[in-house]
């Protein structure tokens, strides 16, 4: 195994604490979250992609904004609905990972650590050509049996690891594993859940990851309530948007909430309920059924009707009942032999 | 190509029509020689290519794209030897109907497929295929759903005279003389049919994964790879032409997925300017070499609203050969508009070919929109909904007018004037 070996829970604990920062060798990556936070703009947005029959939806309740204890309530979820989470940390420390779950969720996640030793340096022997790319590898190979949640954190740190291409043809080759033994059971599943810090990204890797999704869930928020634009894509269908507004408690679970009123919202309703403008009229506008009656059952100038046909198919009582008065003018040229007389030719 | 595939397909009717004469001895004039005697074995190469029929206009053989509205807007079909680009929705959901009719249309004409993809399984995708309906199945179809549309409005409509005689406005282009199918989305094609018909398969993470850092051609080792693969069947098959006495000739159709996406190793779609930029060029130029030699027909999709530089847009539409996008409304705010409630989308017609002539089939209406019904997928002329809501203030009516504008001219006569128009 190239990674960190697998830790117990107990052992992973007992460690001492993550080395510093700088010993990451990359020192552009590491976003700081607070300040995104606190801009308050769409600050994360947590991918996740299902294969096949979508396993139970964990329902997107309570979070706080920045994203990763959102991933750590799904997380919990899963691991509460016995499935192995598998854990590819990147961004924070084991020990910082699994603080807050308690023990029964603990055991059940399995950390794999690249935070600690992202290039493989410690171990110089090794020498892995493709750090993150052979550690995402080697999860597919690892999920072998039963249902499982893949937990990638974070997506933006592989995205400035791996190419772009490369990151999407793995992470589809993660979910949908080996398709043979996959199509037998039903039931094995593999849930890939991914972290993206979207204000690192231009839109290119962006909408290639999205393509990619099954359901986006995109995070923001108001006056201190964070909120989730859910973008669910079901196999050909249409797609659902929903928010949903929510808060994490500390044990990370989640808790959902209704929206919160918002103040610029009031006033428009106050405005939309208008008057009926023809209440107060001097003159009427509806119709009785009478007079409705009368106005369907007559017949408009412009319509032709089988009357109207019969009477023109009719001459006979057309000459007999219609005459034309003449009387002729002192003017008028009676004279039907040469039409053009009055020209002197 | 294309040119010579189609005189062959002028000269084996005229024959065909001198074989039917003389079996009936319907005619004095007898042809002497081999070919009365070889009738009975020429039989078959003089039957042309079932599905496929030549243009009324410029005499090209066409197979149907499986959507005899889309056949209709596009000229009468697909020209054999060219290459069908869609472009994807965003979301993606209407854009693989289109490639499903275009296999199924295959499948039931007898066509050879070949399935190129790099997110799902050929196999899957045949699987998925839409049924075909037989064509009295489809009258039904459409008769049910006019009822159920004239069940509504209980209300006869007060026409003048002077306009009660015109012709009834045709909601879809669709001509008399289609020789496509209809398919029920509904319902999976009957696996017997996808038994008895050729087909291959190309999915990318399978044959990628032996020989992973081949790197050393100019091409993205996906494209490499199913070039080589469409090259290999063509010539195997025969679809070249290149022994014409030995077997019947059949149509290739090649259906390649989400092509250019990055799922296939390209990263047009991650960066703007990126180094294999000329890549997915560079193989839409060899796969068109390839069709024009070959008895072929190609449909691609392309996700070109994630390809970030617009330059590899433009190239990529004139090196393929007919382009139709699709413009969904989900998530836009053409969702909500009036003007649009009774569809699902746009299709835009971007580009025709000009095959053995200077100008090409325009269609009359160029506003298209689509829509998704339970069973089918139509095209229909995009229509202002009439108003027939009282309540309708003036300025929301104000606001189609200007709507209306942003469509081009087919509907713009009636949407000239600032003024809203009463129906």
């Amino acid at each position: 195994r190239h990674l960190s070996p697998r830790l117990t829970p107990s052992e992973g604990l007992a460690r001492p604490p993550p080395p510093p920062t700088d010993n990451c060798p990359n020192g552009s990556f590491r976003p700081s979250h607070g300040k995104i936070v606190e801009r308050g703009v769409v600050p994360t947005c947590v991918y996740q992609h299902s294969r096949g029959t979508i396993p139970r939806e964990p329902s997107w309740d309570s979070v706080e904004w920045e994203g990763r204890s959102l991933l750590k309530a799904l997380v919990k979820k899963s691991a509460l609905c016995g499935e192995q989470v598998h854990v590819l940390g990147c961004e924070v420390s084991e020990e910082e990972f699994r603080e807050g779950f308690d023990s029964s969720i603990n055991n059940r996640l399995v950390y794999h650590d690249l935070f600690r030793d992202p290039l493989s340096w410690s171990k110089p022997g090794k020498a892995l050509p493709g750090g993150p790319l052979e550690a995402l590898r080697a999860l597919d190979k690892r999920t072998g049996s039963g249902p499982a949640t893949i937990a990638l954190d974070s997506l933006s740190w592989l995205l400035h690891h791996l190419p772009c291409p490369i990151l999407c043809q793995t992470l589809h080759a993660l979910s949908r594993q080996d398709s043979c033994p996959g199509d037998t059971l039903p039931g094995e599943q593999v849930r890939v859940l991914g972290l993206l810090h979207e204000e690192l990204h231009g839109p290119g890797p962006l909408g290639a990851l999205s393509s990619l999704a099954q359901t986006e869930v995109t995070l923001s928020g108001t006056m201190g309530q964070a909120s989730a634009h859910i973008l669910y894509r079901r196999p050909r269908q249409r797609p659902t948007l929903q928010t949903q507004w929510f808060s994490i408690l500390p044990d990370f679970s989640l808790e959902l909430q209704v929206e919160p009123l918002l103040e610029s919202q009031p006033p428009s309703d106050l405005h939309t309920p208008s008057v009926d403008p023809t209440t107060h009229l001097t003159f009427n506008l509806h119709l009785s059924k009478k007079e409705r009656e009368a106005k369907d059952s007559l017949t408009l100038p412009f319509q032709f009707s089988s009357e109207k046909q019969q009477a023109l198919l009719r001459p006979g009582l057309g000459q007999a009942t219609s005459h034309i008065f003449y009387e002729p003018d002192a003017y008028d040229d009676l004279d039907q032999e040469d039409p053009d007389d009055d020209l002197d030719v | 190509m294309a040119a010579a595939g189609t005189c062959g397909t002028g000269t084996r009717s005229t024959g065909s029509m001198v074989a039917a004469a003389s079996t009936n001895n319907v005619t004095s004039f007898q042809r002497r020689g081999p070919r009365a005697s070889g009738a009975d074995s020429g039989c078959s190469r003089l039957v042309s290519i079932a599905g496929t029929r030549p243009s009324v206009r410029n005499g090209q053989l066409l197979v149907s794209t499986g959507l005899p509205a889309l056949d209709q807007l596009l000229g009468g079909g697909l020209a054999v030897g060219t290459v069908l680009l869609i472009e994807e929705d965003k979301y993606n959901i209407y854009s693989p109907l289109l490639f499903k009719y275009f296999l199924a249309e295959g499948i039931v004409s007898g066509h050879a497929l070949l399935v190129a993809s790099a997110k799902e399984d050929p196999a899957d995708i045949l699987q998925k295929l839409p049924a075909p309906l037989i064509d009295d199945s489809y009258k039904k179809e459409c008769d049910e759903d006019v009822c159920s549309h004239k069940m509504e409005p209980d209300i006869k409509m007060k026409i003048a005279w002077r306009y009660q005689l015109l012709p009834k406005m045709e909601a879809g282009p669709v001509s008399s003389s289609r020789f496509g199918h209809y398919y029920d989305i509904s319902k999976r094609i009957p696996q017997e049919l996808i038994e008895t018909s050729k087909w291959h398969g190309f999915f990318l993470p399978e044959k990628i994964s032996s020989a992973f850092n081949v790197e050393s051609c100019s091409l993205t080792p996906g494209y490499m790879k199913l070039l080589q693969f469409i090259q290999n069947i063509i010539y195997k098959e025969g679809f070249d032409g290149s022994n014409p006495q030995k077997k019947q000739k059949n149509i290739l159709r090649i259906g390649i997925q989400n092509l250019g996406s990055p799922l296939w190793g390209d990263d047009i779609c991650c960066t703007e300017n990126c180094d294999t930029s000329h890549s997915l060029t560079k193989f839409l130029y060899i796969l068109r070499g390839l069709l024009r030699t070959s008895l072929s027909a190609c449909i691609i999709t392309m996700p070109t609203h994630l390809i970030q530089n617009k330059a590899v847009i433009a190239r990529v539409t004139n090196l393929s050969d007919t382009v139709v996008g699709l413009e969904s409304f989900i998530g836009s705010e053409k969702e909500t508009n009036p003007l649009y409630k009774d569809y699902h989308g746009l299709i835009h017609i971007r580009q025709i070919p000009r095959l053995n002539n200077l100008i090409y089939d325009i269609s009359d209406v160029k506003d298209l929109a689509f829509k998704l019904k339970k069973k089918l997928f139509t095209i229909e002329r995009l229509h202002l909904p009439p108003d027939l809501s009282d309540t309708v203030s003036r300025s929301s009516k104000q606001d189609l007018a200007e709507s209306t504008k942003l469509l081009g001219p087919g509907c713009g006569m009636t949407a000239g004037g600032k003024k809203h128009l009463d129906f």
